[in-house]
């Protein structure tokens, strides 16, 4: 059994040890945001968060990430409140969305280490291949997202999962019976 | 005696009688829908609930061009809801969402014979085929052109009946009800939507239903644009958070990983594996077909790995290579007996030995979806059930019920969005295969093909060579006549004859291997008004499949006929803007387009290395009527360090009407993006039967680093809303190649641009 610790939760994984972190992810513990496009590390899709490092998850084995821990796309936050999750929303910076998991958890690795990365730092942070081409969106995205890191703007582009039909109603007539 | 439908259907069928079936055949499709509780199905595209939510059913595969917001908008617009509360969820394979505008554009492929008798989307034996098969494809850019009217028509029909039950309320006449944000007015009173879902569910609306007097458009304007986006993508929080599902992320209770091997292009038969390596911790089952051999397992990971311990040999004849490929349309090019597909004026008669000509090849180029070849498949009680992304789920769903000896009714297809598909997902080898393992390990499989496979077995599109010619005029250069003479594998029939057929790939290839390919050549005429224009096709067998890509004809049409009007300036020391503004004065809105866009991209004529070219396309005839896309691009490229760098694309696009601009502007950008990765890379070569690059890597495609700087401008425009997807697939190459000549002095007539060396 090999034991890692993935959003934050203790997990051990009684499959083969050499068997890539991507697929103990997906395949094992059914965390599907994290994306198989390649499994040689070209593609990025796999991009998953691991002690504070953008990594592509095809290439460690779960032997290698033992003991480590491990945040994917659905671990980075409770509620798509991260201010990399609404400035992918609110620039439209998305497409077929099968790259973005991987693009926003390297983005998001990115600002925790530089709070204000220029242009060319965002590009070098970013080798993820997106074929719908959000590209000309990219730069835009992360450096709103580090000014709402940095607390210079807000954005609510993504609701938070979950509002119930009364908090609904209250904010949108539509949905007001009236009863 | 009972006969059903059905029986009738095949009685008539065997007697020849098949049009007596077809007026027998249910006109009406109904409601496909299947409400929840609290939620009422008001048509074929929307549910109503109680708590106000209105659910939009869209026939269309989603696959990042934005058509799941999009429909749903033009619903949301027409009958005044709260965008808020738009939800949206596919449609069902089904009769009531007819795709009749590219059933009338493929007539020639489902009805090769007759063609004629369904190539008007007004016709009946079209619509009642697309009822019949639930010809529902999302493909050609006909999304809108096929949907906006029914969805438009389902809108006010529930708008209405919205009203009538508001009016019963109050009792008024239902005609002086408003509708606005969910809210349906009389005066200053009102009712939510969410207050009248059941009652006026139960109301029956007027017939025809009271349209608004115009379509929804947004026409671009920097004041309310910087205001926010009015119709923000629908499945935007979804794939921000990793909820979104694609169809390798279904789980099944018992569920099982299946991960395949092809064997090599050609005709190809599996001869066995080494069954002692096959001892894979977790390898559960290994399913065997005449072309392919697929392993089971616990995870994917280890049936992969089963699969290269088992090292399966094949016998394949007919091995695909790039040496055939390029002696065949060689010999095709040169020697080959061409058709004429399209003509105008006199075409090539009585005009002699042409001015110039110049030779133009383009090599076969992959899709590179991220997402690869994914579904999952269930069999139990008979009944196969499907989880895939497919842009012709009907074809899909019906070709693996019959793989597994099942008739279409008893296959359902859950439709779920694409990882990208670029016409990738017009293909569905896939389904075949998890529905033939499911069958054969009893236990539901989810099949995703590995990134080789991919190579191996993807449809990649058509290889061509093209000699392009000229008559021009003495006093200007001037084009006076044009011929096109193209070798390539008719590439549409042979796709038709999978789709429509369900031949296998190598049986396309033989039932098309000789027939011109008239839909390979759509909008070959080009937007220029050059008196005497000449088309022709020399079909040619190349050894290797090809199948659809984003773009399709006008994206390698737009190549060879952009660069060689390019040549043609060039030759007489013309500007190459002007040159091509002289020629388009049948086409007003397309030099507007490239007035716009030599402005915005700083256009200097592309003199003294300066490394700008320009380049402009249509999709659509203005002549022949419906929505027309026009794009002009000015570029800007070096050949650089390691190959060819684009440094900006400026461009100015008429799209007609416009449903969502940012939409329109994510696919314009993306197209432009496409389109460089086709100029740069994306090409596969072929030895013995396999690709010869496996990865990724090797295909040279843009990274964010590499992508250029792009710079888009909306024109507004009037008239029916054209796709945006394609046609900046469609510019960038030429443009491309058109900047790296004015930057090199190096003509580049080949695609991918690099693999002529600079």
């Amino acid at each position: 059994m090999t034991a890692l610790t993935v959003n934050g939760r203790p997990l051990r994984f009684d499959i083969d040890p050499e068997t890539p972190l991507l697929h103990a992810l997906r395949e094992a513990a059914n965390l599907t945001g994290t994306k198989y496009g390649c499994g040689t590390g070209d593609c990025h899709a796999c991009t998953v968060i691991v002690d504070g490092e953008a990594l592509r998850s095809c290439l460690i084995t779960i032997a290698e990430a033992e003991g480590r821990y491990v945040t994917t796309i659905e671990g980075l936050s409770r509620d798509r409140s991260h201010p990399v999750q609404q400035a992918f929303v609110a620039e439209q910076a998305i497409q077929c969305g099968f790259c973005t998991p991987g693009i926003v958890l390297a983005a998001a690795a990115l600002l925790s280490e530089n709070a204000n990365p220029s242009a060319a730092e965002i590009r070098a942070a970013l080798p993820n291949l997106c074929r719908c081409g959000v590209y000309p969106r990219l730069v835009r995205a992360v450096e709103r997202a580090a000014r709402v890191a940095r607390r210079e703007e807000t954005i609510s582009a993504a609701p938070a999962p979950g509002i119930s039909a009364e908090d609904a109603a209250r904010a949108v007539p539509a949905m007001d019976r009236g009863d | 005696m009972h006969v059903s439908r059905r029986g009738l259907l095949a009685g008539a069928a065997v007697g020849g009688g098949l049009l007596v079936a077809w007026g027998l055949w249910p006109r009406d499709y109904g409601t496909p829908l299947t409400p929840g509780r609290g939620e009422w199905a008001y048509s074929a595209w929307l549910k109503l609930a109680r708590d106000g939510v209105l659910t939009v059913a869209v026939p269309q595969l989603e696959m990042g061009q934005g058509v799941s917001t999009i429909l749903p908008q033009v619903i949301a617009a027409e009958m005044g809801a709260d965008w808020r509360t738009v939800a949206v969820e596919p449609a069902p394979v089904s009769g009531a969402y007819p795709n009749l505008p590219l059933a009338a554009k493929w007539a020639p492929l489902w009805m090769p014979f007759a063609a004629g008798l369904a190539d008007d989307p007004r016709k009946l034996v079209l619509r009642r085929w697309a009822e019949m098969t639930g010809f529902t494809a999302t493909a050609e850019g006909t999304s809108l052109a096929a949907y906006e009217p029914p969805a438009r028509e389902a809108a006010a029909a529930a708008r209405a009946m919205l009203c009538m039950a508001a009016a019963d309320r109050w009792d008024v006449a239902w005609e002086e009800c408003e509708v606005r944000g969910g809210l349906v007015f009389h005066g200053d009173k009102h009712f939510s939507f969410a207050a009248l879902a059941e009652e006026a569910a139960a109301y029956e609306p007027p017939d025809p239903p009271p349209l608004n007097p115009a379509p929804y458009a947004e026409v671009p304007d920097p004041v309310t644009e910087a205001a926010g986006l009015r119709f923000p993508r629908l499945d935007l929080p979804a794939k921000v958070d990793g909820t979104f599902p694609f169809a390798g992320d279904v789980r099944l209770p018992g569920m099982l990983y299946a991960a395949i091997r092809h064997g090599p292009i050609g005709d190809t038969e599996l001869l066995g594996y080494d069954e002692a390596a096959a001892k894979v911790r977790g390898l559960r089952h290994v399913v065997k077909s005449r072309g392919w051999i697929a392993a089971v397992a616990d995870t994917w990971w280890a049936a992969e790995k089963a699969l290269s311990a088992m090292a399966p040999v094949w016998r394949t004849t007919g091995r695909a290579s790039s040496e055939r490929i390029a002696t065949a349309i060689d010999e095709a090019l040169t020697k080959g007996e061409a058709s004429r597909v399209v003509t105008r004026g006199a075409g090539d008669a009585d005009n002699g030995e042409p001015t110039v000509t110049y030779r133009y090849e383009i090599a076969p180029a992959t899709h590179a979806t991220i997402e690869t070849a994914s579904a999952t498949a269930r069999l139990a009680d008979g009944k196969l059930e499907l989880w895939m992304a497919t842009q012709a789920p009907s074809h899909a769903k019906a070709a693996a019920a019959k793989a597994v000896g099942l008739s279409a009714d008893d296959a359902v297809l859950y439709p779920m969005a694409a990882g990208g598909s670029f016409d990738r997902r017009l293909e569905h080898d896939h389904a075949i295969e998890a529905a033939v393992i499911a069958s054969e390990v009893g236990a539901p499989v989810q099949l995703v093909w590995s990134r080789w496979q991919e190579h191996v077995a993807g449809r990649p599109r058509a290889p061509l060579a093209c000699l392009a010619s000229a008559w021009t005029a003495q006093e200007d250069g001037s084009p006076t006549g044009l011929r096109l003479r193209v070798a390539m594998p008719s590439t549409t029939a042979e796709f038709g004859a999978r789709l429509f057929g369900n031949k296998t790939a190598l049986a396309a290839r033989r039932a098309t291997d000789s027939a011109p390919d008239p839909l390979a050549f759509e909008g070959a005429l080009g937007p220029y008004a050059i008196p005497d224009i000449a088309i022709d096709h020399v079909p040619v067998d190349v050894g290797l499949p090809s199948g659809r890509m984003r773009g399709n004809a006008p994206a390698y049409l737009a190549f060879v006929t952009e660069s060689f009007i390019d040549e043609l300036a060039a030759r007489v020391g013309r500007e190459p803007l002007s040159f091509r503004m002289a020629m388009l004065g049948g086409d007003p809105r397309l030099a507007e387009c490239l007035q716009r866009a030599a402005r915005l991209g700083q256009w200097d004529g592309g003199a003294g290395q300066s490394g700008n070219g320009i380049a402009c396309w249509r999709i659509g005839d203005p002549e022949i009527g419906g929505p027309v896309a026009r794009i002009a691009c000015v570029a800007t490229a070096r050949a650089g360090e390691g190959g060819v760098r684009v440094e900006k694309l400026s461009v100015a696009v008429d799209l007609g009407r416009v449903v969502n601009l940012d939409i329109a502007r994510q696919q314009i950008e993306g197209g432009l993006v496409f389109g460089t990765s086709l100029a740069t890379g994306s090409a596969l070569a072929y030895e013995a039967g396999l690709p010869t690059a496996s990865r990724l890597a090797s295909l040279n495609l843009p990274q964010l680093r590499d992508c250029p700087e792009i710079a888009v401008e909306l024109i507004p425009g009037e008239g029916e809303p054209a796709d945006p997807g394609e046609i900046g697939v469609a510019v960038a190459p030429p443009a491309i190649a058109n900047a790296l000549h004015s930057a090199t002095g190096l003509r580049l007539r080949r695609l991918p641009l690099l693999s002529e060396g600079l």
